[in-house]
């Protein structure tokens, strides 16, 4: 019908039918694009209503009295009525968590661990000596460290960003907590920690250390990772031995899929995505957020990040979100290859 | 009896272990293992920290949280004391 009105000797009917054509062909066009694009890309193109700086942080800080009983742990700080305080480790998590927030919110939009608000939990001194932060699907919990080879897991804010970002990873892809799907939720939880701390200290890729809990790790020369290094945060350590983690993909560490394996070495083998990070945001210069850690969000909240993607899939995505954001002729494309290629993936 | 306390897991995987001896009878123990045995939970924790408790030849994943008060102080002990393995 419309073809035939195209073809219509009256100009006016004929104008009318082609240009109802070409916007029939648009909205095809953009239905199909829209449906396919990530969580940031409708960001940037304005879908996902502007956020506009109104909303606020939400954010309880609780004292666990050196006891595991969660429930039972005291209320030290609420974001509601911003007390004064003066436990150090309250303090770290206050200034780590508004760091985090800050981050997702004013680089990406994103309103909190589920782009929705949501009250970010922190509870610090839990356990006696415990040497060990970590999320549970609500929250984030830290210990005090033992005081002989670490110190409280608050110390560092990369490790504040890496706990809360567990939590964007669950409500985004749900990686899988195993194998290689599990070394790639590790490694988006150092990647977007390290960036948090770059940001908060005004690191660019250059000036930064690439050093994940420096401070957490007793002892100058160490940390409990490095991304520029992987398998040298710590070496000849009295009580630790060396770093394991590899760097490189030929050097994969096959583990089991148990408690003891670290459910197939997902704190080991993260070495492999972290250090292609750093490769590609490190030759990109500048400040690691603005150009890597753009695509590496856009990969996290991309929808076709499957549960048990492998590391090759999101090199594929990194690839495709480099050229969306930055054209396919960018050399930010080949820069995000050669990030992956370093790594040998 | 001797028993044995590993922890593994953490956002560094190390691994801790203590030994020890226990005036407990075979009896006592396995009640203990049934009441401390962890529960079977699709969701895995983030960064977690694991337990496994290992009487004779018989290694059991625990649960901390659910150790019995009588027991509290044996478990206290046995995670203050510890140590990691290279």
């Amino acid at each position: 019908m419309l073809k035939r009105l195209m073809e219509s000797d009256n100009k006016k009917v004929a104008d009318m039918a082609i240009n109802t054509n070409f916007r029939n062909y648009r909205f095809r066009n953009d239905r199909i694009f829209f449906h396919k694009a990530s969580l940031y890309e409708k960001t940037i193109l304005g879908l996902i209503a502007k956020q506009t700086g109104k909303q606020t942080m939400q954010m309880e800080v609780y004292d666990c009295k050196q006891k595991t009983d969660l429930t039972g742990a005291i209320l030290l700080w609420d974001s509601k009525k911003n007390q004064k305080i003066t436990s150090v480790a309250g303090k770290n998590v206050i200034k780590g968590g508004k760091a985090s927030w800050d981050f997702y919110w004013q680089l990406f939009g994103r309103n909190s661990i589920d782009n929705n608000g949501m009250l970010i939990r922190q509870y610090v001194h839990y356990d006696k000596g415990m040497d060990n932060a970590y999320w549970d699907g609500r929250r984030m919990v830290y210990g005090d460290g033992d005081g002989i080879v670490f110190t409280s897991f608050t110390s560092d804010i990369d490790v504040i960003g890496h706990e809360l970002t567990h939590g964007v990873t669950e409500h985004e892809s749900n990686l899988d907590y195993e194998k290689q799907a599990g070394a790639m939720n590790e490694s988006f939880s150092d990647i977007f920690g390290i960036m948090i701390k770059q940001r908060f200290n005004n690191q660019d890729v250059k000036k930064a250390s690439w050093l994940i809990g420096e401070k957490v790790m007793i002892g100058p020369k160490y940390a409990l990772r490095s991304m520029k290094a992987p398998g040298t945060a710590y070496i000849n350590h009295p009580e630790l031995g060396n770093d394991p983690q590899p760097p490189t993909m030929d050097k994969y560490q096959d583990l089991p899929n148990t408690q003891s394996g670290d459910w197939g070495g997902v704190h080991i083998n993260s070495g492999i995505p972290n250090f292609a990070f750093y490769v590609t945001a490190y030759n990109m210069g500048g400040y690691a957020w603005e150009k890597a850690g753009r695509i590496w969000y856009a990969v996290l909240t991309d929808s076709s990040l499957a549960q048990n993607a492998k590391f090759v899939d999101v090199k594929n995505l990194s690839i495709v979100h480099a050229e969306k954001i930055f054209g396919i002729n960018g050399s930010e494309v080949k820069t995000v290859k050669q990030g992956w290629s370093e790594a040998k993936v | 009896m001797k028993i044995k306390l590993v922890r593994t897991g953490g956002f560094i995987p190390i691994t801790k272990a203590v030994e020890t001896e226990v005036n407990l009878t075979d009896q006592e123990l396995n009640k203990l293992l049934k009441i401390i045995k962890s529960g079977t939970s699709s969701y895995r924790v983030k960064d977690a920290n694991y337990y496994e408790l290992t009487v004779g030849k018989r290694s059991t994943s625990v649960d901390l949280e659910k150790v019995p008060d009588e027991y509290k102080a044996l478990f206290s002990k046995l995670k203050n004391d510890l140590r990691i393995i290279k």
